[in-house]
């Protein structure tokens, strides 16, 4: 069973069309509604989506964590991150499903630098994800062309020990540091990311640094 | 005779150890956390009386002024208080995530 995971808030212009593009490739698409205030859930619904809806906004990597859950619970053998404003295109999907099984590892990762052209934000570029890369070495001891992409493909069994602790943005670094943890085989891919809107910008970065620092004293 | 700003202060650590007592009793604050809320303020109390006395202790720690002494006490106390706070506060945020989540998966597992 392939299941997609796609966390969204107030995603209501785009998680239509999300949705059903991600069903002519997966068998569920779960969309996590992190207690967004349009109708998200029900365009999710209505296009066929299976909706988890959080009761209070929680952030990202709780919505991806929930998903992860429900995934476990059906017992997936495929399980793909897929972010619901539309950005991500379903035509990755198979070229990353073709290199988990032909190349044998755990878990496909999606990378905008690798040959796809991406119309990034010069500030993203040369700026934020540079210091990414050295937040990401640093908390995760990895090294990746592309450090916060919302496109990562798993095998089922990856999900038991890859709980996410982080609520909001950080979630990104932590897989990682999981990945490499429990030491799971990996590779990246090209994918193709159409943007739409900013996202998170330095704030966010230091949100996410702050986060990753406090995290480590929690257990 | 004690000055206006010492009056002020004294009522102030007054009402705080009084504060202490009241919610002791109600049962909010345990025994431990009572003597220790209690002794500060009595502290306070005696360090406003006889700010001489301050300059005794920094003494000790080689500090030159009294109120030197209890500035850089005051910031690393403060600064601990700060981050348990912090860390208690993401502990109760990662619970209310759990509860979010399991209300979220309850009815989808039924």
């Amino acid at each position: 069973m392939f299941i997609a995971i796609v966390p969204a808030f107030n995603e209501e212009v785009h998680i239509a069309f999300v949705v059903r593009a991600l069903l002519d490739y997966v068998d569920e698409v779960v969309v996590v509604d992190d207690a967004s205030c349009d109708r998200t859930a029900s365009f999710a619904q209505e296009a066929g989506a299976t909706v988890l809806s959080h009761e209070i906004n929680r952030g990202q990597g709780a919505a991806l964590q929930t998903g992860h859950e429900y995934a476990l619970y059906k017992g997936a053998t495929y399980v793909i991150h897929f972010d619901g404003d539309g950005q991500l295109d379903v035509l990755d999907i198979p070229e990353a499903k073709r290199v988990l099984d032909f190349c044998g590892v755990d878990i496909v990762l999606g990378s905008r630098f690798l040959g796809k052209d991406a119309n990034i934000p010069f500030v993203k570029r040369y700026v934020l994800f540079p210091l990414g890369h050295v937040v990401n070495r640093f908390f995760a001891g990895m090294h990746l062309t592309d450090v916060h992409n919302g496109f990562r493909l798993f095998r089922g069994h990856v999900l038991d020990k890859l709980v996410i602790t982080h609520d909001g943005m950080a979630h990104a670094t932590e897989i990682l540091a999981l990945v490499k943890h429990h030491g799971f085989s990996y590779q990246e891919i090209p994918i193709h990311v159409t943007y739409h809107e900013y996202g998170q910008g330095a704030r966010g970065g230091f949100r996410i640094v702050k986060d990753l620092i406090f995290g480590k004293f929690l257990s | 005779m004690l000055v206006l700003f010492q009056i002020l202060f004294v009522l102030f650590a007054l009402g705080g150890a009084f504060g202490v007592v009241t919610k002791y009793k109600s049962g909010v604050l345990g025994t431990k956390g009572a003597i220790f809320w209690f002794c500060f303020w009595i502290v306070v109390i005696g360090a406003v009386i006889w700010p001489n006395g301050t300059a005794v202790v920094a003494g000790l720690f080689g500090i030159g002024r009294g109120a030197d002494f209890v500035f850089y006490i005051s910031i690393a106390v403060l600064f601990y208080i700060i981050f348990t706070l912090h860390i208690k506060i993401e502990t109760v945020s990662r619970d209310m995530t759990r509860l979010v989540r399991d209300r979220a998966l309850e009815s989808k597992k039924k």
